[in-house]
């Protein structure tokens, strides 16, 4: 049988309807969709997907089932290596990991692994009816900090293991960027709030509204008895770019825009939690965050949505169908520019006029790409003499966080480098304080899910032997 | 060795014999909560019986209720009892028409709050995070007492609750505490309901040895609130009305500028209220030289470091007020922006009162 040589393409919703909606924007493939997608994986020897996955699932092997139609057994393979499979299949960039080296990938389009994963995990969490076996406990304790990707993962592959897990989270509920970052039209919380449901069932014990470093430090985990911390505090303050006029109404971070639609549920008319329906909005950064803040504007009911990248579309680094989904809801790309400053309305005549200190428009500066830089990525170069003011009502800054503060000033013996990030040792996790484990965006900096997911794999392996060897 | 954990005192209302007593327990679940029902060892023989948790306090061994080496350990929660989460309204009253303040059952919290810390709650599950600065705290009873004034609709809804009543979230403490070593004189300015914040500055202060001087300021009568804890914790105390209708007419600004001026030597001053209020204290304060510290209440949402909504502009850069804060050097601050900022929701605030009255308006008829 001939190969397709392109993958089954993603049902969607039509951009039209979907820009004013927050409802899923890809609405996944169905049995007979994912069984033929299935079909065009070669099955190959080396297995060269696994080595492109940082939780390496093994994913011929699932896939093979899927061929068969066994959906369940896939799934069990998947949950072997991976806690939150509905969750990956939907936020990887697998374009740059597992589907990059698919061999299919050197002549067509790599098998659609993402949309296989998601597949098989909506499959399991529509169909299982069944007990989770909740593993017998060994009567170890250890401390996650934080419950987003990394910290469900460390807990998920500890508890299964025996350990009993307790999970501090800070805001009051549990998911961390996946609840107060992802919107919904691309990580439905419903999923998110299944998946944790699933961690409990194992026995892990979620504790929200504790903030470590403050309700309780490092040091107390480990007088309660606690053998083991990892930190999963993830990514901290929001970095602002220093121009004028970065205090105006009108100018978030995306993590406030964000947290206040996706966690705060503020694109809901009956939410009590305030937000701008600006009617046009710039949003300056190039990531997947930006891509997030952009669209949620969109559906807010925004007339038109720019975003402002400094390098060209061959730099960015959001991912691509992220982009391309953007693009087809009509965001518009101002590439190769750089804000200098936030204007704002000012009423001289009168100092009560309701619209003094709101945005009114960004001004921008052209650039081309000049040397490469340490990265090897093209370096933006000003055009002097090239501003001009785009006429905006909000302003999204986008442009990364810097880790957060609050766990390294209250725990002794804690490095952390230059930028604030926790320093490990890559292959474990460990950090320089004895017991103590990190991982996620709290020791690289803004980075992906599946990264973050990595690490928290790799620091339960290395929290497991440091138990087990006392 | 555990040397940090938690306690629950155990009533059990079956057995005749200890029916209304309460026997302290090692708890070694987290998750425990009063009324709770639990298996525990009881009596001589240690056999198991069925209680409910009254009480969960969280401590060092060596503050332990019961001697921690011969404690014995709740050994399964057998009911969790439901709807009601940790944090329940254990006292609740008026201070004025338009200030409430509240005792609120949250023993983690409790343990480590200070003075010019805040925490964040949300009153029920669908409703928005509101920091709300800590207005006192009982460690050993672990509750935290705050003061709120009824102004949008979040404020209004958690004034609806009453004792017994539970509210959702309340996280903390957060933010930094207000700094009071070394301090031998200073003077408390406080101005309508951040004088609930103001206090138990005041009051950690006066047992410190300080010398406290308050100025406490309010729009009339009506609205004065804690002249006798404020009365108890000063060496000298000024209340001041806008209308003069109670203590001295005037403004705050003024009890202080005399005193300024008298050459009383305050080694700091601290200023708790209204924006303009402390930029007004702050530039009073400027021609003697005395240092202002000034508690900042801006917008907030995760209150932990994350979404920069509280970022304030601080000798020319920019701050975040939950984990830098909430107390600047007040003639860093930038008032006049921080004034700007807070105004920024002010439409949707009013509306949402507007909605409410509609909807009693609608109940009369």
């Amino acid at each position: 049988m001939a190969i397709e040589p392109k993958k089954h393409p993603m049902p969607v919703q039509d951009p039209k309807v979907r820009a004013h909606n927050f409802d899923e924007v890809a609405l996944g493939y169905d049995e007979k969709t994912a069984v033929a997608e299935a079909l065009r994986c070669l099955n190959c020897k080396n297995k060269p997907c696994v080595q492109g996955c940082p939780v390496n699932i093994d994913i011929p092997d699932f896939i093979s089932k899927v061929k068969e139609s066994k959906f369940e057994e896939a799934y069990e393979i998947i949950s072997k290596s991976s806690s939150l499979p509905a969750v990956c299949g939907r936020v990887c960039p697998q374009e740059t990991q597992c589907e990059q080296k698919c061999t299919l990938g050197i002549k067509f389009e790599p098998v659609g692994i993402g949309r296989l994963e998601r597949f098989v995990a909506d499959y399991h969490n529509t169909y299982f009816k069944g007990i989770t076996a909740v593993p017998v406990s060994n009567g170890h304790k250890v401390a996650v900090v934080g419950s987003g990707p990394s910290g469900l993962t460390c807990a998920g592959d500890l508890a299964k293991k025996g350990y009993r897990v307790t999970v501090f989270e800070a805001l009051h509920l549990a998911g961390g960027v996946l609840v107060y970052g992802i919107p919904e039209f691309r990580l439905p919380k419903s999923i998110v709030k299944k998946e944790t449901d699933a961690l409990k069932e194992y026995g892990v014990d979620i504790q929200t509204d504790v903030v470590i470093g403050k309700t309780l430090t490092v040091d107390e985990l480990f007088e309660m008895g606690y053998e083991a911390v990892f930190i999963g505090s993830g990514a901290g303050l929001p970095k602002f770019m220093g121009i004028p006029g970065e205090s105006l109404k009108g100018v978030y971070s995306a993590n406030e825009f964000l947290t206040r639609n996706n966690l705060m549920k503020a694109y809901r008319n009956d939410s009590a939690t305030p937000i701008m329906h600006a009617k046009r909005v710039a949003v300056v950064g190039g990531g997947n965050v930006a891509m997030d803040a952009a669209r949620t504007a969109l559906r807010l009911g925004a007339e038109s949505v720019h975003i402002i990248y400094r390098r060209s579309m061959e730099e960015i680094p959001a991912r691509r169908e992220e982009v391309e989904h953007a693009e087809e809801e009509g965001i518009i790309f101002d590439i190769l520019r750089n804000p200098v400053e936030i204007l704002g309305y000012h009423n001289p005549e009168n100092k009560r006029d309701e619209k003094n200190g709101f945005v009114t428009g960004i001004k921008v500066i052209k650039c081309e790409l000049g040397e490469p830089d340490e990265q090897g990525r093209r370096r933006p170069v000003e055009i002097p003499g090239s501003e001009y003011v785009i006429d905006v009502d909000c302003v999204i800054m986008s442009i990364g966080t810097s880790p957060n503060p609050l766990i390294k000033s209250t725990t002794k013996g804690l490095e952390v480098n230059r930028r604030g990030g926790i320093i490990v040792e890559e292959q474990t996790g460990k950090t320089s304080k004895d017991g103590v484990y990190a991982g996620g965006d709290a020791v690289t900096g803004a980075a992906t899910v599946i990264l973050a997911m990595g690490a928290g794999k790799t620091a339960a392996k290395a929290i497991d032997e440091y138990i087990m060897s006392r | 060795m555990k040397s940090l954990m938690y306690f629950a005192a155990v009533e059990f209302p079956d057995d005749p014999n200890v029916a209304g007593r309460k026997y302290w327990y090692g708890c070694p679940f987290e998750d425990a909560e009063p009324g709770d029902e639990v298996l525990a060892p009881l009596g001589r023989h240690n056999n198991l019986q069925r209680g409910v948790i009254r009480e969960v306090r969280f401590s060092k061994d060596y503050e332990a209720p019961y001697p921690v080496y011969i404690i014995k350990y709740i050994k399964d929660i057998v009911k969790k009892q439901g709807a009601c989460s940790m944090y329940k309204i254990i006292e609740k009253r008026e201070l004025n028409p338009t200030v409430t303040m509240m005792d609120i059952y949250a023993p983690l919290v409790a343990r480590k709050a200070e003075p010019g810390q805040f925490i964040i709650l949300r009153v029920d599950d669908e409703g928005e995070r509101i920091p709300l600065t800590v207005a006192g705290y009982n460690r050993k009873a672990g509750t935290v007492k705050i003061i709120f004034q009824v102004v949008g609709a979040t404020t209004m809804k958690l004034n609806e609750k009453n004792e017994g009543d539970c509210i959702a979230d309340f996280c903390g403490p957060l933010g930094c505490a207000t700094e009071t070593e070394g301090l031998k004189k200073v003077c408390i300015v406080g101005g309508g309901v951040g004088c609930a914040i103001a206090l138990p500055v005041a009051q950690k202060l006066h047992e410190l040895g300080c010398e406290v001087h308050s100025v406490i300021g309010f729009r009339n009568k009506d609205l004065v609130i804690l002249e006798d804890e404020f009365a108890a914790c000063s060496d000298k105390l000024t209340i001041m009305t806008d209308d003069g209708s109670y203590g001295r007419g005037g403004v705050v600004t003024e009890p202080l500028k005399e005193a300024l001026a008298s050459g009383e030597a305050y080694d700091k001053i601290i200023a708790i209220g209204p924006l303009v209020m402390m930029k007004f204290v702050v530039a009073t304060a400027k021609p003697f030289g005395v240092p202002v510290t000034v508690s900042m209440n801006p917008i907030m949402i995760d209150g932990t470091g994350m979404c920069g909504g509280c970022r304030l502009t601080v000798g020319g850069k920019t701050k975040f007020a939950c984990v830098d804060g909430p107390d600047f050097d007040g003639y860093e601050v930038d008032f006049d922006e921080a004034m700007e900022r807070g105004r920024m929701y002010s439409a949707f605030e009013s509306h949402a009162r507007e909605e409410e009255c509609n909807l009693f308006k609608k109940e009369v008829k």
